[in-house]
């Protein structure tokens, strides 16, 4: 016999004011199987979990059903709350009586009859309702890594550091990302490679990092703790076993003049390459669209030079499958084209170039060694321009967001102009200033004050050459006046946009983007390194443009959530999963193609001499996401969901 | 040489050659103008074959028979283009192997009877493709345009007028090809989501719930509407739903043995934004 408890909570006003709780109580307190009915100003609060507990406990309930606000809100407070109290959790249920009934109408007396439908259902489920335990799932520890930048590398630091295996997947021949492009970092001015190469070093060399250079993930199946992860290593024409990066071949290759990607194009590299000194691992790769040999069939010059044998140039991609217990995604971003800006001249003017081609020219490992001077005629220029927002904030032509980034290293370029340019002239066209972070705004201050970067508010609308110069005219919104600058050199602060395969990766990894190709995380602010996939984390400009701060703060949190979920032997998943009916299964599979998660598998049964007698649905319970698609595809109703199942469903329609 | 002599000689070559255990055709029924189905095992028997214009049961539905097939030998069938469809469906829905189904293939008019080359379903996939081809030009049910200009409100009480004669009997479902599960929805009674007793909302809800379970399935073989005793037009309510889904989603039913089913496959490109 059912004895069911149902408790009405007011929330305060929000349920209170519209619906005649007092009454509602009364209503189903003469429902058939209801115990007791009670109402209670605010049942989530510590008195009112309690007296839950203690009418559980008197009342020796078999079920609970609390009225009250979305199950999102509470319904795992209210299930914790029965099972301190000795009932199987999944015998409570929630009856939204707040978004569904009271913040929605504005009759009471209709509000409290529509109330006492919505409990009255829920009470007719609870009846049905059985004793579910939670569903154990192994879990693989060892995390997967996607991208080698400071993020990346972070994560696969902290995960390692605490004794964990990590394997590091990085896309390009070396480590290092963006991050190692960088000439000097803001705020503080310290050189990027001197503090990102360590840590590239120290990334390869840990004992339990699994570094895997120039590869790709191609492939992610199952699910939270027992991932299938298919891993493309690229061929590289290279044995890095043997190779011991002397370089011997790099001199040698006599197709030197091909565009450095690593440089920005503003540098020339061979077609054996690595792409910078300080490469981990620094193994050369042959880069096959350019390779005479591929090209013609001769020259193998290379080939001459290694004294170690290494160059094969019959390599081909290898795949390679892992199992993974959870993975971070920090694949990156990309600089936006700025050939979109016509009237900013990039790729017309030579001495038109962005953001990362300046912190090249700005490194001491760069192609001018660290010296500032124009790509066209090598000469240091007198007068640059920097412009801001060259795509950022820029609904028309560009992207709606801030890159956040570009304001914080235009002020770095313009100091660092000033230190390796005496007596340069810097112009910085701005739409504002954003510093927000420590130490940010007195670095922008310092550029100014200290640096004499000169600050124009308002945004260009022309380049063109002239004489030799760069004319920028814009507008100085300040002083209300039209200006023209004769520069050598223009600085773009381009906008950071998601790498372009961006969405297919999401889609291959099987995690959420928005419109513009970051990856979403499953709560902007309660749980923003998450993805909406369980064991899916994300670290880095992946998500949203960020700095490196806030990349490094991200990839250790995304750490800390993947040692917490390594910290356990087993892992507990919510038992709402499809069971199927084996012996009205008609076999038409039509469910293992409905399932989104591929969770429904086909299973023999056979008799005692081992003959297949027919073929069923099998659930993979540790698959299974409850969503239900497979019970409403099976057309013999042989699937059905714990904790929904159609008799629970049938109940509440008809409790209606 | 007649086509059912012809055939008949192929049935005898068959079943003494040991390539098929049986074959099901059709032979002589109680009037003139009735057929029943006729299941042959010895090449004697053969000479009862009847093949003609009143041939049009479609026989693929003794082939899931339980049991039949497991021995992994072959069974002769006589089918039209739809009765092939079926096996398409049937092999797609992993109800049988199409390599034990040796086709005996024929189509023809109310008048006279022609036969089809072929013996594997899929050496028909050509028929069936100029099948769909011509499905929009093909000669729509009079009865069922009737029914399409009538308003939301005409068209409810038409229907229900006819299923309120239904007697749930379950012959279109015995009849149906497609329906082969061992067990129905409507013999589930935990919960009893299809009222069992003849009243109208029972007889409603068994009629839709079975229009939508042969939705991109139906093809359009009418063993349902000629096994109905009370003469509902069940043939309208699926050819309507067949063309819907040929509307919407490009899917005529049967078209291969690996035909996705239009109900539950899914393409992650879609452009619908209920896939993630």
């Amino acid at each position: 016999m059912a004895k069911i408890g149902v408790f009405i909570c007011h929330c305060g006003e929000n349920i209170g004011a519209k619906v005649d709780c007092t009454k509602l109580a009364a209503t189903l307190g003469e429902h058939p199987g209801v115990a007791i009915a009670v109402d209670y100003k605010y049942f989530c609060s510590d008195p009112g979990q309690e007296s839950v507990k203690k009418a559980i406990r008197d009342n020796n309930l078999t079920g609970v059903v609390v009225a009250a606000c979305s199950p999102r809100m509470h319904e795992a407070t209210f299930r914790k709350a029965c099972a301190e109290a000795g009932l199987n959790p999944y015998m409570c249920e929630i009856a939204n009586i707040r978004e569904q009934c009271s913040w929605v109408h504005n009759d009471p007396v209709q509000a409290t009859e529509k109330a006492a439908d919505i409990t009255r259902s829920m009470v007719e489920k609870v009846k049905r309702n059985n004793n579910l335990q939670p569903i154990e799932v192994p879990v693989t520890r060892r995390a997967l890594v996607i991208g080698g930048g400071i993020a990346g590398i972070q994560a696969a630091l902290d995960i390692a550091n605490a004794g964990q295996e990590v394997v590091l997947v990085e896309r390009e021949p070396t480590l290092g990302g963006h991050m190692a492009q960088l000439s000097e970092t803001f705020p503080t001015l310290d050189c990027s490679q001197c503090i990102m190469t360590p840590r590239m070093v120290e990334a390869a060399q840990h004992p339990k990092i699994r570094l895997l250079t120039y590869a790709e993930v191609v492939g992610v199946d199952g699910y939270i703790g027992n991932f299938h992860v298919k891993v493309k290593m690229k061929a590289r024409y290279v044995d890095t076993e043997s190779c011991t990066g002397c370089g011997d071949c790099i001199t040698k290759c006599p197709n030197k003049k091909i565009l450095s990607e690593f440089d920005c194009g503003l540098g020339k590299r061979p077609a054996i390459y690595t792409p910078f000194a300080q490469s981990v691992p620094n193994k050369p790769i042959i880069d096959k669209a350019n390779c005479t040999y591929f090209k013609n069939g001769k020259c193998k010059v290379c080939v001459k030079v290694c004294q170690l044998n290494s160059i094969n140039f019959e390599m081909q991609d290898e795949f390679i499958d892992l199992e993974i217990g959870a993975i971070v995604v920090a694949t990156g971003f990309q600089v936006q084209d700025n050939s979109v800006y016509g009237e900013y001249g990039y790729g017309k003017y030579k001495d038109v170039i962005n953001g990362l081609q300046f912190e090249r020219l700005a490194s001491a490992s760069g192609p001018t060694s660290g010296k500032i001077l124009r790509p066209s005629d090598g000469k240091e220029p007198e007068t640059v321009v920097f412009i801001q927002c060259a795509g950022s904030r820029d609904p028309s032509k560009g992207v709606r967001y801030c890159s956040k980034i570009c304001c914080m290293y235009t002020a770095k370029h313009a100091m660092l102009y000033a230190h390796k340019v005496h007596g340069g002239k810097s112009n910085i066209f701005y739409m504002d200033i954003r510093a927000a972070g420590k130490g940010y705004d007195e670095f922008t201050r310092r550029a100014i004050e200290e640096d004499e970067a000169s600050y124009l508010r308002g945004r260009v609308s022309k380049v063109w050459e002239e004489n030799g110069k760069l004319m920028v005219r814009g507008v100085d919104t300040l002083l209300g006046i039209p200006v023209v600058i004769a520069a050598d050199m223009v600085v773009l602060a381009t906008a950071m946009v998601p790498q372009p395969d961006a969405k297919d990766f999401a889609k291959t990894i099987g995690i959420g983007y928005d419109e513009y190709g970051f990856f979403n995380e499953a709560h902007l602010k309660l749980r923003p390194v998450e993805s909406s996939t369980a064991g899916i984390f994300l670290a880095g400009a992946c998500q949203s443009p960020k700095d490196i701060p806030d990349s490094v703060a991200q990839a250790s949190a995304s750490a800390s959530k993947i040692l917490a979920l390594f910290s356990k032997e087993k892992l507990e998943r919510e038992p709402v999963v499809a069971t199927n009916n084996e012996a009205t299964c008609a076999g038409c599979w039509g469910c293992v193609l409905a399932c989104p998660y591929n969770a429904i598998e086909k299973k023999d049964i056979v008799d005692r001499s081992g003959k297949v007698i027919k073929r069923v649905a099998s659930v993979n319970p540790g698959l299974c996401q409850g969503c239900g698609t497979c019970v409403t595809f099976c057309r013999s109703n042989s699937l059905d969901l714990a904790g929904f199942t159609e008799k629970q469903i049938f109940a509440e329609v008809m409790g209606l | 040489m007649s086509i059912q002599e012809q055939y008949k000689k192929r049935v005898r070559e068959l079943l003494s050659s040991g390539a098929v255990k049986m074959v099901i055709g059709y032979q002589a029924g109680t009037t003139a103008d009735r057929r029943r189905p006729l299941f042959i095992r010895t090449p004697e028997e053969a000479e009862k074959l009847v093949l003609d214009s009143a041939c049009i049961a479609n026989l693929s539905g003794y082939l899931v028979t339980e049991g039949l097939l497991s021995d992994e030998k072959s069974v002769g069938i006589f089918l039209r283009p739809d009765g092939i469809r079926s096996i398409n469906i049937l092999a797609a829905e992993a109800q049988l192997n199409p390599e034990q189904v040796v086709i005996l293939g024929f189509d023809g008019n109310d008048k006279e009877v022609t036969a089809l080359q072929g013996e594997k379903a899929r050496d028909f996939s050509a028929i069936i493709a100029s099948i769909k081809e011509h499905a929009p030009e093909a000669p729509r049910n009079p009865q069922l345009e009737q029914i399409e200009k009538m308003s939301p409100k005409e068209r409810f009480a038409f229907w229900q007028a006819e299923f309120s004669r239904c007697i749930k009997c379950y012959a279109c479902r015995q009849a149906c090809p497609m329906c082969y599960c061992r067990r129905c929805i409507v013999d589930s009674n935990q919960p009893q989501w299809v009222n069992t007793s003849s009243h109208t909302l029972g007889n409603l809800e068994w009629n839709v719930v079975r229009a939508f379970h042969l939705s991109g399935r139906c093809v359009g073989c009418g063993n349902c509407d000629r096994a109905c005793p009370v003469n509902i037009p069940l043939r309208l309510i699926n050819a309507k739903m067949a063309g819907e889904v040929l509307g919407a989603f490009d899917h005529f039913a049967g078209m291969s043995e690996t035909q996705e089913p239009v109900l539950a496959s899914f393409k992650k490109d879609d452009s619908e934004t209920f896939i993630l």
